[in-house]
């Protein structure tokens, strides 16, 4: 029987990530927190762990508005700015 | 890098592939994560932290592969079967392609006839689908009409709904992946609901015999289908309801004192529209003993105002639909529906005592500090942060049962025009109705 696959491919993305850091030293860690509880508190936590086993990494933390909505453009532009690997919490 | 508890695996890697870094470094901690002493939730983390570092600066396994896929339209499959209704069925269900309900198969022909009141080509795209992002061909949603039961003749009531959906506001990404149990609602409004015989009458979310349930299992299939929400894996939801399945209804303009929603949002009398709303389930509002407006509206605004719903700790748009006599009992007394969002949005309201102080905590001092910090325990928290984010509508039949649609908050509701491709409405003669 000669059927429309109801399935949709993914349209194409122009996406590209970031260069990857290869080293630990000097590595600025990007902290999102994205309001669900307790992710504050667990960033919290990750930047004085860091702080404490990572020499020379520092962490830079920011908050997005809403869980279930996209981290608004100030806080990519942040991110860009003070962070070159960034720790995002997704789900509950 | 990703930190997620266990349930969200799926999603996150099917995310990072959509999105285009297949081997983005995922941290998965044991779930639950939310509502557990924040010791527990530290031990967790404390235990993958070793890993958490050592990935942040590990070079990405993969990472060529990261492109998204090019569009590929039709598909045409040939799947040996015995009949429609055995072997044909299980197939689809075996390719995630089902809703779990019987479906109409999408033969070439019945694609074909979908498509005829649809003035566009097959391969026009209205937008990706989150958050698979599939391509929302009209070829494609045709299928999924197909599929649900639809004529061709709701096919544009579904490409308004499809098209409204993908706006930014609506958050559909939010909508396919929450824990919430969220489901699109769509309100027509217009000829063309009476014409297409979307009811707005008694038992108007069902059963019955007419649109609504085809029309809104279209959108269901092309939210699994091209949006990839496959409930466990990607649809999150605890619990769901029953409007995942199929959620759409018509206003009952015919009767409701006041203008309808497609007034409200600024359409004429010749336009019909769809407005799709991130909603829960209905909760129904039994009022037979009201004679006045005030006693009507107390009874309403004693149900809207509930502790657990979304609507108290984001900016939402709560929905109530009167039912046409408690409608008739408020307007009697010259209350304007403007009268009415206001009223909701002043009584419709929580005193901060009936929140645990868990919630005080995390959600109340946390996301509102200007409002709810040192203040007294009876300080009222609302459900909408302004009068006029109250949604108001009226249908239903004969009775004196109204009900209360909490929404999801990290959405707005969006109202699309029923259009031709160059833009002029559908009229109910055009569509044979």
């Amino acid at each position: 029987m000669k059927l429309l696959s109801p399935e949709g491919q993914p349209l194409p993305l122009a996406l590209r990530g970031a260069t990857r850091p290869l080293k630990l030293d000097g590595l600025r860690i990007g902290l999102l927190d994205n309001t669900k509880a307790p992710v504050d508190k667990m960033m919290a936590h990750l930047e004085q762990r860091i702080a404490e086993r990572v020499p020379g990494a520092t962490t830079f933390y920011i908050s997005k508005k809403h869980p279930s909505m996209a981290a608004e453009p100030e806080v990519f532009e942040a991110l860009r700015t003070n962070a070159d690997v960034v720790i995002n919490a997704l789900g509950d | 890098m990703l930190l997620i508890s266990t349930p969200f695996v799926a999603l996150a890697r099917s995310q990072s592939r959509i999105l285009g870094m297949p081997a983005l470094p995922v941290a998965v901690l044991p779930h639950p994560i939310a509502g557990t002493p924040i010791e527990t939730v530290i031990a967790k983390l404390d235990a993958a932290f070793d890993e958490i570092v050592a990935r942040l600066a590990s070079p990405l396994a993969d990472e060529s592969a990261s492109a998204g896929r090019s569009v590929e339209q039709g598909a045409w499959l040939d799947i040996a079967a015995a009949d429609e209704w055995t072997d044909l069925q299980q197939a689809f269900v075996d390719r995630g392609w089902s809703d779990g309900l019987p479906f109409v198969p999408p033969t070439e022909q019945r694609v074909a006839a979908m498509q005829r009141h649809a003035g566009m080509p097959p391969d026009r795209v209205l937008g990706a689908v989150p958050p698979k992002m599939g391509a929302a061909t009209l070829e494609k949603i045709a299928a999924n009409a197909v599929m649900a039961g639809c004529r061709p003749e709701h096919l544009p009531i579904v490409l308004a709904a499809v098209d409204a959906m993908l706006a930014p506001a609506f958050n559909l990404y939010g909508l396919q992946t929450t824990t919430h149990c969220v489901a699109p609602l769509l309100v027509v409004n217009g000829p063309l609901a009476g014409a297409l015989k979307v009811h707005a009458g008694n038992n108007l979310f069902g059963p019955g015999p007419w649109a609504n349930g085809v029309i809104g299992r279209a959108i269901r299939l092309v939210l699994l289908n091209l949006g990839g929400g496959k409930p466990g894996e990607i649809d999150k939801a605890t619990m769901g309801h029953p409007g995942k399945y199929t959620f759409c209804i018509a206003e009952n303009e015919a009767v409701s004192p006041w203008p309808g929603l497609r007034a409200d949002r600024g359409f004429g009398a010749e336009v019909s529209t769809v407005t799709v709303i991130g909603a829960e389930a209905p909760h129904n509002i039994n009022d037979h003993e009201s004679t006045t407006a005030r006693g009507v509206l107390k009874m309403i605004t004693g149900t809207m105002a509930q502790t657990g719903q979304n609507n108290v700790y984001y900016a939402g748009e709560p929905l109530l639909i009167l039912c046409p006599e408690h409608a008739a009992t408020v307007a009697s007394e010259g209350l304007s529906k403007d009268d009415v969002k206001r009223i909701l949005y002043e009584e419709a309201r929580v005193p901060l005592h009936c929140f645990s102080a868990e919630n005080i905590e995390r959600r109340m001092l946390r996301k509102f500090p200007e409002r709810y910090k040192d203040r007294p325990l009876d300080t009222p928290v609302t459900i909408a942060q302004c009068w006029e984010d109250m949604m108001v509508i009226v249908a239903g039949g004969p009775g004196k049962h109204s009900m209360y649609v909490p929404t999801f908050g990290g959405t707005r509701s969006v109202t699309r025009a029923v259009l031709h491709s160059d833009g002029r409405p559908w009229l109910a003669s055009e569509l044979g109705a």
